[in-house]
């Protein structure tokens, strides 16, 4: 392989701060939700550079898990947005502020 | 130039602007989509470095459930319409979050020139680590070093099922329109009463 | 049984007898009364057992203590519930039980309608209880119980018909006015304590002579003359007594005549030693009781008031008494406190049971002619108010000149002759009192119907007459008897033979009094003067009389009134607006904190994560510029 694991790790964090400009920004729960899982995808590919880097397989090991925990979240996380759109009849999140001070 | 340079250079920037179009997307819809392009790019570079077994699972998994999965939910709460992307209560939201994407990108570039450089490759022996096949190797690694971890996830996964099916319930009346509207009324911002 | 063992039964009997009284006192009714004085009279039955115990023993004897437990003890100072029998307590004691028990049963009598009568008596009997352990005690922490527990009870007495808000001004004013006169005096206790170690009587007189500076000495008896300058109602911590009058007659005989106010004349004669030892303090115990004596006398010349000139003359008869302990003639000031117990009693009651037969009228213009419709009543009362001016040979007659003769012997004969000017004012005021009340023709209605009071108010009457006469016993018929008793504790009185000769006094003191005696008769008596256009006549003169020389105005303008408006600021400006304020402030700042606090919490998610993200990448930052 004749590409820098740097490229590979400079693309991930760029890829990270998209994903965390839309959990600011966006207003929409999925789409924050979908943000939140871009961050996570960037963080796998980081992973993998590094185990690649490392030649060990830990880091490959450890973005599997983070897979698998992803995919439990996503589906409690979707379960949790559609329980309170039953509530509050809206996914925008501004419209949750049951908890202002 | 190798093959994967050239992969590399040509689906790095698709990955990019389909995470940033997924981004400024105004349909829920669009932006899922835009979003699987981007995980197809991800399962890419995984191939590229190595991983084959996870460049299938990142496809099968991520793309092929996660990303239903919201299809799923965005078309039963129907979300698919137009959304008003305008900033109108948090003025200096937006700003700072780029702000902030952008020192986190910059401070990531300092240190890996401050680390390994930029133009470090990777060692060579990584067959020797992938030895039987990346997914065999891997095996062998998941099922004796890893082995409690596992165990532990496949039940992370049972209770997250549990959980979903729970938090999912209806409840056993349907909410009614004069209920939803004394609700709404009683969700409105209400001022803090001066305190005597 | 040992005199010392049984001297707890003393205090103890009235003790009980106000615990009853208080508790139930209601339900007791009318023997309440009867209750509390059989408690007093026991209580003066051991009195007198304890007291004739000490006759028989030598001199050194004569002084018992017994302790009955551990009072206070920090570190190494300790002061006991000590009790010390000598002929000086015993003498006051036997003063206090004795003339408290004919009060009481006195008062049976005169508060008979009162509504709350059971409590009467409970406030006298807890009197009686604190001036005996004011006497009693061994120690000054002792005395200074009973001393602050009659100030207590004087202030409950005098205000006792609190309902009119004259009586618990009165009340007080007492309390203020002495309280002045205690914090001094604490402070000469708390200098005692710290020169000497402890507040035990023995030690201090055994060690005054060694341990004392004159300035300390000065300093000390000086602090707690001024304790005794407000008990004793002397110049210029007068003002209350004229007005303590409010309270019932049976409490102005026994706390405003006979005991509470002799308590400062007590502290006097029982802290001689360091009085002696610095010279200047006696100078001015006697300056000060020659000044009162005739600032008094004259006050009570002008009073309308039959029981005020009672307190007027109480007052400068009190000032006589410091003239003579401030002279070292301790056992004759010692017997005039007893005398004047005697006939001052005697004729407060005997005013009690003149405002009796007036319908509680007190104005002596309004009265006359009293003698022959209350003729026990009036007897009495001559007796004593003879008694006062010194009359031969009725108790006054020995102590008045027993101190003039000390005063000229002295060496300062301004003394004498003020003392002497002092002897013809008290004959003025008192005859001009007996002439008003019980001679001429009746000037009003009451007076005309006027009738003699019960047996149970006039055999006390009679009881103190007879002692009031026989006081002179204890100073006639065995010479010097109570100077001889009393003088292991007080030292003998100063001989002296600069002055005049005894008989040439003798001489003098008659002649005054017998001036006064007449020229009160003439003007107020006989009928030939009309004594009321007099009056009109020398009204501004009379008004500045009646007023005490207007000492309670400048008191009014210099202290209370300036002391009034630094507590209406107090309450009104600095507590409602500077503490409230502060408080206030407090809770409004709080509050102000947390709304600006609230203000973080927008209860939108994206804040928070935006919070989130940026603390996790400056902590990255931190991180990374420190490797």
């Amino acid at each position: 392989m004749s590409t820098p694991i740097s490229y590979f790790l400079v693309l991930s964090s760029i890829l990270f701060a998209i994903g965390s400009v839309g959990v600011l920004t966006r207003k929409n729960a999925l789409i924050i939700f979908m943000s939140v899982e871009l961050q996570l995808n960037a963080v796998n590919l980081t992973l993998v550079a590094f185990s690649r880097m490392h030649n060990s397989l830990n880091g490959q090991v450890l973005a599997f898990f983070s897979m698998v925990v992803a995919a439990a979240e996503v589906v409690v996380g979707l379960a949790i947005i559609v329980s309170v759109y039953r509530r509050i009849r809206s996914v925008n999140v501004d419209d949750a502020e049951a908890l202002r001070g | 130039m190798q093959a994967d340079l050239i992969l590399f250079w040509v689906f790095a920037p698709i990955s990019v602007a389909s995470a940033i179009a997924m981004l400024v997307m105004r349909n829920a819809v669009h932006s899922a989509l835009f979003l699987i392009v981007n995980f197809f790019c991800l399962a890419l570079f995984y191939l590229i470095l190595g991983a084959t077994f996870l460049f299938a699972v990142q496809i099968i998994v991520y793309a092929g459930a996660i990303m239903v999965l919201f299809l799923f939910v965005i078309m039963l709460l129907g979300v698919d319409g137009r959304e008003d992307l305008r900033e109108r209560r948090l003025i200096a939201q937006r700003p700072v979050a780029i702000a902030l994407g952008v020192a986190f990108v910059l401070e990531v570039t300092f240190a890996i020139r401050a680390s390994i450089g930029f133009s470090a490759l990777a060692p060579a022996g990584f067959d020797k680590v992938n030895e039987g096949g990346n997914a065999q190797a891997l095996a062998k690694v998941l099922f004796s070093k890893y082995f409690f971890p596992f165990e532990v996830t496949s039940i992370l996964l049972i209770i997250a099922a549990i959980a979903a099916m729970i938090l999912a319930q209806r409840k056993s009346h349907a909410v009614t329109q004069a209920e939803m509207e004394a609700h709404n009324a009683a969700m409105e911002p209400v001022a803090p009463e001066p305190v005597a | 049984m040992s005199a010392s063992g049984s001297l707890w039964l003393i205090p103890a009997l009235p003790l009980v007898g106000a615990g009853v009284n208080l508790f139930i006192g209601k339900r007791l009714g009318r023997s309440a009364g009867i209750f509390a004085a059989v408690l007093v009279a026991a209580s003066f039955a051991v009195s007198v057992a304890v007291a004739g115990s000490l006759i028989g023993l030598s001199a050194q004897d004569r002084v018992q203590t017994q302790e009955l437990f551990e009072w206070i003890r920090v570190g190494a100072f300790s002061v006991g519930a000590t009790l010390r029998l000598d002929p000086l307590s015993a003498t006051m004691i036997l003063v206090v039980t004795g003339i408290g028990t004919l009060i009481h049963i006195y008062s049976i009598g005169y508060m008979r309608d009162d509504p709350r009568y059971g409590r009467f008596f409970a406030y006298m009997n807890l009197f009686v209880f604190f001036m005996l352990m004011l006497v009693l005690g061994q120690n000054l922490l002792v005395l200074y119980l009973g001393w602050e527990g009659v100030g207590l009870c004087s202030y409950l007495l005098i205000g006792f018909w609190f309902e009119k808000t004259e009586n618990a001004n009165a009340a007080k004013k007492a309390f203020v006015t002495t309280r002045i006169g205690d914090t001094a005096m604490l402070i000469g206790l708390a200098l005692i304590a710290v020169k000497f170690g402890t507040l035990d009587y023995t030690v201090i007189f055994g060690a005054a002579g060694s341990t004392l500076t004159k300035s300390a000495a000065t300093a000390i008896a000086l602090l707690l003359f001024a304790g005794a300058v407000g008990k004793s109602a002397q110049v210029p911590l007068h003002v209350w007594l004229p007005d303590a009058m409010a309270g019932p007659t049976p409490v102005s005989a026994l706390i405003h005549a006979a005991t509470m106010v002799t308590a400062g004349v007590y502290l006097v004669l029982r802290m001689h030693v360091i009085f002696e030892i610095s010279g200047v303090a006696l100078t001015v115990v006697a300056i000060v009781g020659v000044a009162t004596m005739l600032f008094a006398g004259t006050c009570a010349f002008g009073q309308d008031d039959i029981k005020r000139v009672l307190a007027y003359s109480t007052i400068s008869q009190l000032g006589f008494m410091f003239l003579a302990a401030g002279l070292k003639a301790y056992s004759i000031a010692l017997f005039m406190l007893v005398a004047h117990a005697f006939y001052k009693a005697l004729m407060f009651l005997g005013a009690g049971s003149v405002m009796h037969g007036m319908h509680d009228h007190t104005d002596m213009k309004q009265m006359g002619g009293l003698l022959r419709k209350m003729p026990v009543t009036g007897v009495t009362f001559i007796v004593g108010a003879l008694a006062l001016a010194g009359v031969y040979p009725l108790s006054g007659f020995f102590a008045k000149d027993e101190i003039l003769e000390v005063a000229s012997n002295s060496g300062h004969e301004l003394l004498f002759v003020l003392g002497v000017l002092g002897a013809l004012i008290s004959a003025l005021y008192i005859g001009r009192l007996v002439f008003l009340t019980f001679f001429g023709r009746a000037r009003s209605e009451e007076a005309e119907h006027a009738h003699e009071s019960p047996a149970i108010m006039t055999i006390p009457l009679v009881l103190l007459a007879l002692g009031a006469a026989g006081a002179s016993l204890l100073d006639l018929t065995i010479h010097g008897a109570l100077s001889t008793f009393v003088e292991p504790v007080v030292g003998p009185t100063p001989e002296g033979a600069a002055g005049l000769s005894y008989a040439a006094i003798v001489a003098i003191s008659s002649l005054m009094v017998a001036i006064g005696l007449f020229a009160t008769w003439f003007v107020y008596g006989s009928g030939k003067i009309d004594w009321l256009a007099l009056r009109v006549r020398m009204q501004p003169a009379q008004r500045v009389l009646e007023h005490g020389w207007y000492v309670d105005n400048y008191y009014s303008a210099l202290l209370v009134t300036p002391g009034k408006a630094v507590a209406a600021w107090l309450a009104y400006v600095f507590d409602a607006r500077i503490i409230d304020g502060i408080v206030n402030g407090i809770g409004a700042g709080v509050r102000a904190l947390a709304r600006s606090g609230r203000r973080l919490q927008t209860g939108l998610v994206r804040t928070y994560a935006l919070a989130f993200l940026a603390g996790a990448i400056g902590l990255l930052v931190y991180v990374g510029f420190r490797l």
